[in-house]
């Protein structure tokens, strides 16, 4: 009985295993997962991410056994967490990178060679498509590590609906007292005196900090940021200078908001949409968002102003680059995503889904008449400015602290009332200490 | 006890005391040899034997950051400590339906994630379109900016982690206070004792337990809290309310100095094994 028993009982358990190994097989071999690590969630609301989710749907229609899985991160602290998750050994396939630790990310050996997994493929029209100063930042000795996706020029952007009703043309505004002129126009009081809406601003909170506006005035005065040992050169007469402007803006003019010391992006942006001020510091990949909360034809974006020796200071361009984990078991397939992703099929939704300038020469030309419509023009904006007047943070050296490190001078002058010079001194020590230099 | 039963004593803790090392022990082992190196992209180059402790004790902003941290500590453990007993002492003399919904009430702020309700005072109090902003507007007083002016964002950020804990130590308290017996209370007053030395000579000595533990846990997490600096003030206006937990983060994760990051997280976590230790000793625990 109990042989009968155990015989019966192996049977059934051969039985279960089969068909439970039976039907696996050829799902086993569809089940490809990339792992992809980016600060857009695929399932969010924003034109970019409405623009990502309709890149995955389209790639996984086209290639049946592989699933992108998008691992979304918080943006200011998902580099440092890839490098780290390098180290361990437990990185996704693939992963956005911001170019303040570009220069990290390809010195740790956590970037693939892209040339190798598929660039070498392209015919030599299609690498010259993509010709630019983003392309030439990811290069190192003959090495593709990586391809920006979100090409991020940061400049001004501006509620043309209040610049309208001011009787302000944004192009009119060519150097920085024009700019200073403008911002006074804007700014409206009630009858109490109180300041209901400034006329310009930059948050200077050292959490999600942007890129100083004093970094345009200084780069336009011909002066360097950095020295060629990578240490801070932020106290220079122009530095000085072009930080005095900024704070006196809120200071003396008080046509930017003195709360600013403590805003984040988010806080600015929310200021912004809330008709508190009519102009910011901002970021063309976020331009859609605003048109898409405050009105397309309400939000526009402009070229840094000049100094009557350059007609308009070059701007950041800190965008994010994509690429393969260099020790990935899937390189070959996330590759094969990333030349997707960034394609000229993907760069379309891109920018007219997603809102973001293009960054081939053949989409330029392809999207021209949707960048003239109404509402779009910061897309040619933001393109000119990434070909004529922009300025990326070099690679050679980890620039990560700089951001925290100006907006904290900042803070310094706004709040402790310390001089200009002194802050900044005090902001080159503590960047070159942090960064042992 | 003979040898071989202390020897299955230990045979029985051994398979717990080992996961318990493995999951606690070794991540500060590996940190600490991980402090002993220089690192390059995240991982370790050259053996730098104390290099990375010797930085910490060159940086001229660190003991000012040790203050303000130990200010933040002391201020948001002794008012969540005196709101805390004065709740739990509160609750414990309401009716039982009364006493359940306070309760529920007190210890809501408790279980909100830390981010969120932060977030929450952000929103409340950042300028312009906060809502605080806007009450002081309304109520005609000169515009009161809280998160930018150093003295009131320190003052924010203590009553945001007292309002944050509180329901934590009340609760704790309050399970103290009801294990003390009625008749010790009872006996008390039948020899003539008022309220006030009830509570100071019978109440508070028994609620020592209850006490020295929600110092120690109110101490820690104050002490290493990250999310409400960071989300709260970002540890500005200038570094008015930076504090240790902020500087570890900083450098780890702007500076992505890992060397010097792990080295000051080991010294916070020895400074948080002499701190327990010392409150032990000075309440004279007995087990």
């Amino acid at each position: 009985m109990k042989r009968r028993q155990l015989l019966s009982s192996l049977a059934a358990f051969g039985c279960v295993l089969a068909g439970a190994l039976l039907p696996q097989a050829p799902a086993l071999a569809q089940a490809k997962t990339i792992r992809m690590w980016t600060f857009l969630s695929a399932t969010g609301t924003s034109p970019r991410e409405v623009a990502l989710a309709q890149i995955i749907k389209n790639y996984e229609a086209a290639n049946p056994g592989t699933k992108i899985v998008v691992e979304t991160q918080v943006w200011d602290q998902m580099t440092p967490k890839f490098l780290a998750a390098h180290r361990a050994g437990n990185a996704p396939d693939i992963s956005w990178v911001v170019t303040d630790f570009l220069g990290d990310a390809i010195g740790s050996g956590a970037l693939a060679d892209l040339n190798e997994l598929f660039i070498k493929k392209w015919p030599a029209e299609q690498v010259k498509d993509h010709a630019s100063a983003y392309w030439d930042l990811t290069t190192k000795v003959d090495k593709q590590y990586a391809m920006f996706a979100s090409p991020n020029y940061i400049s001004i952007l501006y509620r043309a609906d209040l610049l309208k009703a001011a009787g302000i043309d944004p192009a009119s505004i060519k150097t920085w007292e024009d700019l200073r002129v403008a911002a006074e126009k804007l700014t409206v009081r009630n009858a109490a005196g109180q300041v209901t809406r400034y006329g310009f601003a930059q948050g200077f909170s050292e959490q999600q900090a942007d890129p100083h506006m004093m970094i345009p005035y200084l780069l336009g005065e011909g002066e360097k940021l950095f020295r060629p040992d990578g240490k801070a050169n932020f106290a220079s007469p122009a530095g000085v200078a072009a930080m005095t402007f900024a704070t006196d803006l809120i200071k003396k003019h008080n046509v930017s908001p003195p709360q600013s010391a403590t805003w984040t992006v988010d806080d600015l942006f929310e200021q912004f949409s809330s008709d508190r001020v009519a102009m910011i510091q901002g970021p063309s990949v976020r331009v859609s968002s605003l048109q898409a909360k405050i009105g397309k034809e309400n939000v526009g974006q402009m070229l840094w102003p000049g100094n009557g020796k350059v007609a308009h200071s070059p701007a950041v361009m800190a965008g994010w680059a994509v690429g393969v984990w260099s020790k990935g078991p899937q390189k070959e397939e996330a590759g094969k995503f990333v030349d997707y992703l960034l394609g000229a099929e993907s760069e379309k939704i891109w920018v007219t889904v997603g809102g973001q300038s293009p960054l081939m020469a053949s989409t330029a030309k392809a999207v021209a008449s949707f960048v003239d419509q109404p509402g779009n023009g910061y897309i040619r904006v933001a393109a000119e400015g990434a070909s004529k007047y922009g300025w990326l943070t070099p690679i050679e050296f980890n620039v990560g602290g700089y951001r925290q490190a100006l907006n904290k001078a900042t803070q310094r002058i706004l709040v402790d009332g310390i001089a200009v010079k002194a802050a900044l001194e005090e902001a080159e020590t503590r960047f070159n200490r942090q960064n042992n230099r | 006890m003979t040898m071989y039963s202390r020897l299955t004593g230990v045979q029985y803790v051994l398979p717990a005391m080992s996961l318990l090392m493995l999951v606690l022990f070794s991540p500060v082992l590996y940190g600490f040899w991980f402090s002993l190196f220089r690192i390059q992209y995240g991982a370790p180059t050259d053996f730098a034997g104390l290099e990375n402790y010797a930085r910490l004790l060159d940086d001229p902003g660190l003991a000012a950051t040790l203050e303000r941290s130990a200010l933040f500590t002391c201020a948001a453990v002794a008012l969540t400590l005196v709101i805390a007993l004065a709740l739990a002492v509160w609750i414990n003399r309401l009716g039982q339906r009364l006493g359940f919904v306070v309760q529920m009430i007190v210890i809501l702020p408790w279980i909100i994630s830390t981010v969120v309700a932060t977030l929450l005072f952000r929103w409340v109090f950042v300028s312009d379109i906060g809502l605080a902003g806007s009450l002081i507007r309304m109520a005609g007083t000169p515009d009161v900016q809280l998160l930018n002016s150093p003295g009131s964002a320190m003052a924010l950020l203590i009553g945001v982690s007292v309002w944050k804990r509180l329901g934590y130590a009340v609760i704790i308290l309050l399970a103290g206070l009801k294990g003390i017996p009625e008749d010790y209370e009872e006996a008390a007053k039948i020899d003539g004792a008022n309220r006030w030395q009830i509570f100071w000579l019978i109440v508070l000595p028994l609620l020592k337990t209850p006490l020295l533990l929600v110092t120690i846990v109110l101490t820690l997490s104050n002490l290493n809290t990250v999310e409400t600096p960071l989300v709260l003030t970002g540890g500005g206006p200038g570094d008015a309310t930076r504090i240790l937990p902020i500087e570890v983060f900083d450098r780890a994760f702007v500076n992505f100095d890992l060397g010097s990051a792990t080295a000051l997280a080991l010294v916070m976590f020895a400074g948080n094994i002499l701190l327990v230790l010392a409150y032990v000793r000075l309440a004279k625990w007995k087990t």
